[in-house]
């Protein structure tokens, strides 16, 4: 039994198209009012983990509960409270935005609470929403997508790549609508290949491969997990040789070193150095995208 | 309370075919009244008939080249490809649109992930098929009415019309299940339409076919044209073995539709 406190619990879910494995025995767990990072290449499973978990494909095996409930092709009732982002967003291009809005929210049998807010901070006038969807750029089709997935205030929002077409300005307006919603205690799922924008979002994270899940926990966690890259410059010449142990020696010159030290070895380094005429000492954390790429090596 | 909501989408979305369709039909039906020969032209017109090959009376109905009368022609605009392409186009365009045009699109993922179950979506797409077509038959047969009103012909009451167009709407409502089959089973608009259009096509042509060389008659049954004969409607009245063919396949298409589409990935 998956703990109450699971907006997404998934047990061994596992999707195949014919001969081709979309995921394989992913097993996940997202909590109440976090933010969750879903990362990984194009094509490695992420939207179709959405999909399933939104009961628009029947898995291959495994199951997964959404908010308490076991997704079914045909539970509807839950999906009331869900709001979903697709990856390719697409309207009917003869609505305006205005009624494209209003329909969605009635299929969701729920207020469009938040949509006068979310309008504001995405820029989406009351001009703009009286014409029709087809006039629309991309960008602004993928503002109308992130609207209609939010106004009616989801307990949990499934977001695939929801800044894909959105300038800076505007990816930054998202970022404090992520912020507003989980502070209203929505859980938010993010999937992106976008790193940095996972690393500012999320409290916690998974990385897809190939469809097989190959991490997850927290943001921290991955950059600890990672290992720190130092470079030290002496004031004279030392055994740089001696050093070695402490992690993988990327740089040697008999005044100059680079290396790869793992966090726990940190301390013992530094201690080292202590002894040494040091000059210089420059640790630098990795970034999220290093600890992602390193993953997929 | 989905299902009203989905109705009222198609609507928006449909309106303005449905219009034009329907005033295609109410016109065509009127127009055919204006065209009708009187009883002194008939005589002229059935020796014409009777001068042509076989399988050009068989294709106006053996039934009309028989009976040569203003009731003949009336009935006539009722099997006229005309007619049939009009309800046919509304029961195809929104069978097609509703599921695998939404697929197709990608819209359907916007439905699919709120609270409207897939029975909900199958119901409002049969609805809105059978409504409309309802709609198209009325106004077809207040055509021929409003004809005959203007200009009353010997012997013809528009009444007696009335259960030809009610059969042309259950052929085409049976049609529209089948669509709604189709559609619920591929993953693009386009090409359930041309599945639907193909499907029709060769029923058609099986029934023509069937009607101009006895040895493939025994394949005409398979046709569902075969089950409407508006000559045959007008002289004998609805057969009910038509009937009860028409409701039997409409039925099981629109049950393997539900099925079909309720447990398909989208």
């Amino acid at each position: 039994m998956p703990p109450v406190t699971a907006a997404i619990s998934t047990e061994g879910l596992s999707k195949r198209f014919g001969a081709v494995r979309a995921l394989e025995d992913l097993s996940l767990s997202v909590n109440r009012g976090e933010v969750f990072g879903f990362l990984g290449p194009n094509g490695a499973g992420k939207t179709t983990t959405i999909r399933l978990l939104l009961g628009l494909l029947a898995p291959s095996a495994g199951g997964a509960t959404v908010l308490g409930r076991a997704v079914r092709l045909d539970g509807a009732d839950w999906r009331g409270d869900v709001g979903y982002l697709p990856g390719e967003v697409a309207f009917w291009p003869q609505l305006s935005g205005r009624r494209t809005l209003d329909y969605l929210a009635r299929l969701s049998r729920r207020r469009p609470v938040d949509r006068p807010d979310l309008l504001d901070r995405l820029g989406l006038g009351a001009d703009i929403l009286a014409r029709q969807v087809r006039t629309y750029s991309d960008g602004m089709r993928q503002k109308l997508g992130i609207a209609q997935a939010l106004q009616c205030r989801p307990s949990l929002a499934l977001l695939d790549e929801p800044t894909k077409g959105l300038d800076p300005l505007v990816q930054q307006a998202f970022y404090g609508i992520v912020a507003g919603a989980r502070e209203r205690g929505t859980t938010v799922f993010v999937s992106s290949h976008v790193l940095v924008e996972v690393e500012r979002l999320c409290d916690r994270v998974a990385m897809l491969r190939q469809g097989r899940l190959v991490f997850q926990g927290d943001v921290a966690e991955v950059r600890r997990a990672q290992l720190r890259r130092v470079a030290v410059a002496f004031a004279a010449d030392v055994d740089v040789q001696a050093l070695a142990h402490f992690g993988e020696m990327v740089g040697a010159a008999p005044r100059e070193i680079t290396m790869l030290v793992a966090q726990k070895d940190l301390p013992a380094l530094v201690a080292r150095l202590g002894m040494l005429p040091l000059a210089d000492l420059v640790v630098e954390a990795p970034s999220l995208e290093e600890a992602f790429l390193e993953r997929y090596r | 309370m989905s299902v009203l909501t989905l109705l009222g989408h198609l609507w928006r979305r449909h309106r303005l075919a449905l219009l034009c369709l329907t005033a295609g039909g109410a016109l065509f039906q009127w127009a055919i009244t204006r065209v009708v020969p009187t009883g002194a032209q008939t005589g002229f017109v059935r020796q014409l008939f009777d001068m042509a090959p076989a399988p050009v009376r068989v294709l106006f109905g053996e039934e009309m080249v028989a009976n040569l009368s203003a009731r003949g022609f009336l009935g006539f605009g009722y099997v006229h490809p005309f007619a049939l392409l009009i309800l046919a186009a509304w029961g195809v365009r929104v069978a097609t649109g509703a599921l695998a045009g939404e697929v197709g699109r990608g819209t359907m993922d916007l439905v699919a992930s709120r609270p409207v179950s897939r029975w909900a979506q199958v119901a409002a797409a049969a609805v809105a098929v059978l409504v409309g077509l309802a709609v198209m038959a009325a106004a077809s047969w207040a055509g021929t009415a409003a004809g005959l009103r203007t200009r009353p012909l010997e012997g013809v009451v528009a009444l007696d019309f009335a259960p030809v167009a009610a059969m042309a709407l259950m052929l085409f409502a049976c049609w529209g299940a089948v669509a709604l089959l189709v559609s619920a089973v591929l993953r693009d608009g386009g090409a359930a339409i041309s599945w639907c259009s193909g499907l029709m096509a060769v029923s058609y042509v099986l029934d023509y076919l069937g009607r101009v060389w006895t040895a493939i008659a025994f394949l005409r049954p398979l046709s569902l044209f075969r089950y409407y004969e508006p000559h045959r409607i007008l002289r004998d009245g609805v057969a009910a073995s038509d009937m009860t063919v028409l409701s039997a396949v409409g039925v099981v298409a629109l049950v393997a539709a539900f099925v079909a589409f309720a447990r398909r990935d989208l």
